[in-house]
């Protein structure tokens, strides 16, 4: 009987975390380009422990008539299961994650201000918060069922019981409040209430509007990183896309000129449509070579539409400060041509 | 330390500097460490959040529990830290009041040992300011965060010891017979 109950509170104690992990793929969404040894060793205390800076775990909405928001004021934009969310940028910048439930689905989004990430994740039953450390300059969350440790723009465990783990992610866009507003006018918007009392009216690092402070694209980086490469101004914004087999930087410069870019990551042909609505892009594999034209294709609440767009498969991809992204992915494809 | 406190209680003028220079550090202190700060506008108090009043955000650093916007300024506040700036800036104000009775002491040695201690006092007058204020080095562009935010939270219980130890010598050299 003791060696019974001994045996099923060891399983407990076993099991339970695992039942609330995060969903996780087995391969990460994106390439790991450094061996998670490496990246272990590369973590940094960024100053508060964990959870000193609070996730906001029971975050409260307005509508878009309510929100204290400028036009030009930054937001991350979710749309999901039929539902637009905007989370102020002012506001993630205190707290960097927000625990939420969107469409019937337990979603994390996350924000790092010292690398300008912005990515959703879906969280389980678990909630994702802050750990404390930085890798590269860049958010290490931890989950709070097993502990694991998760860089944010890896999206994958290098630490705990789920090391070597991706976690499922969801798109947001890096927008203004104004071009959001416009496309998606019956969105909510994270209220200030969060629970906490912080200054949703100062960025302790500098402005997006006029840019300003640690933003300033020449401006220099805080912590110290794997691999430099000088090819860009460390904070300039490009967008981003990874495959397990490579990476790819686009100049969104050339991406706004361009409306379309067509590439290769490896062996895969991939795709990025500018949208002009948000500016921001929308990341396709191409598998059979589907030829598409800019000038065909429309943008609505679901994304990019048009003759082709069909064909293609959806990929994950967001802005990130050049010098953040090409740290983590030191071979990166650099689309900088105008085709 | 007998001396020190007799001079303090019996000067009026005394106290009203030693107060002036705690307010002036403890609003020094809550700007560098971002409890004080820009972007507000009017007049507006509001404390919806006592409940988090003993929460630590991190080593002796309390989550605050209410705004006050006065003007252009909003002040997160948080009794605790208020508490503690004012309690270092009190040690501080004490730590320059000795130095500076111990250098208009009339005794050849005085200019000297005052000097000493004052200068003491710079190094934790920094500490403390720069104990949780990682912010400050961000918006200074210093790549030295990234070194430091590691230690940041020692820096206070140095600073604290650093003052603790300043006053002690000044007092034991102003209770000394001339």
């Amino acid at each position: 009987m003791y060696r019974f109950l001994l045996t099923a509170f060891l399983a407990w104690l076993v099991l339970v975390p695992a039942l609330a992990a995060p969903p996780t793929r087995e391969a990460p969404q994106g390439m790991v380009a450094y061996p998670l040894e490496t990246l272990r060793a590369a973590r940094r205390p960024g100053g508060p422990g964990r959870d000193g800076i609070p996730s906001i775990d029971r975050p409260r909405f307005v509508s878009a008539d309510q929100a204290r928001l400028d036009d030009d004021d930054i937001v991350i934009g979710l749309y999901h299961r039929g539902e637009a969310r905007a989370y102020p940028q002012r506001i993630l910048v205190w707290h960097e994650i927000v625990n939420d439930e969107v469409g019937g689905e337990a979603l994390s989004i996350t924000y790092c201000p010292l690398t300008a990430t912005a990515l959703g994740f879906r969280r389980g039953e678990t909630e994702l918060g802050v750990s404390g450390k930085l890798v590269n300059s860049n958010l290490v969350m931890y989950d709070r069922a097993t502990g694991s440790e998760w860089p944010q723009i890896l999206g994958a465990a290098i630490d705990g019981p789920l090391a070597g783990q991706g976690l499922e992610e969801v798109r947001v866009v890096w927008t203004t409040w104004g071009r959001w507003r416009a496309r998606y006018p019956e969105s909510e918007v994270l209220s200030e209430r969060t629970g906490y009392v912080r200054n949703y009216r100062r960025d302790p690092y500098g402005s997006y509007a006029p840019l300003g402070g640690y933003y300033l694209p020449q401006s220099r980086r805080l912590f110290p990183v794997l691999h430099r490469d000088g090819r860009l101004p460390p904070k300039t914004l490009i967008y981003g896309v990874r495959t397990a087999s490579g990476a790819l930087a686009v100049d969104r410069r050339v991406l706004r000129d361009a409306g379309l870019i067509e590439t290769r990551l490896g062996a895969e042909r991939i795709v990025v449509i500018h949208d002009p609505g948000l500016d921001s892009a929308w990341a396709f594999r191409n598998p059979r070579g589907t030829s598409l034209d800019a000038d065909t294709l429309g943008f609505g609440p679901e994304g990019v539409s048009g003759p082709g767009i069909e064909a293609l498969e959806p990929l994950n991809g967001f802005e990130a400060m050049w010098f953040a992204w090409v740290a983590f992915y030191p071979a990166t494809e650099f689309y900088a041509e105008v085709p | 330390m007998s001396r020190l406190w007799r001079r303090l209680t019996s000067s009026p003028g005394a106290m009203v500097g030693l107060g002036a220079m705690a307010l002036a550090y403890a609003l020094a202190f809550l700007w560098l460490t971002g409890d004080l700060a820009g972007g507000g506008s009017g007049l507006e108090t509001g404390f919806p959040a006592w409940e988090r009043l003993f929460e630590r955000r991190g080593f002796l650093r309390f989550e605050p529990v209410g705004w006050i916007v006065v003007g252009g300024w909003v002040w997160t506040f948080s009794p605790l830290n208020t508490l503690l700036a004012l309690g270092l800036g009190i040690l501080l104000g004490l730590n320059l009041l000795a130095a500076w009775w111990v250098w208009r002491s009339p005794r050849a040695c005085g200019l000297g040992e005052a000097s000493t201690s004052l200068l003491a006092s710079i190094p934790a007058l920094l500490l403390g300011g720069a104990c949780c204020a990682p912010l400050v080095l961000i918006w200074l562009g210093l790549p030295l965060a990234g070194a430091v935010a590691g230690v940041m939270p020692i820096l206070l219980p140095l600073a604290v010891v650093a003052m603790l130890v300043g006053l002690w010598r000044l007092a034991r050299r102003l209770d000394r017979p001339p």
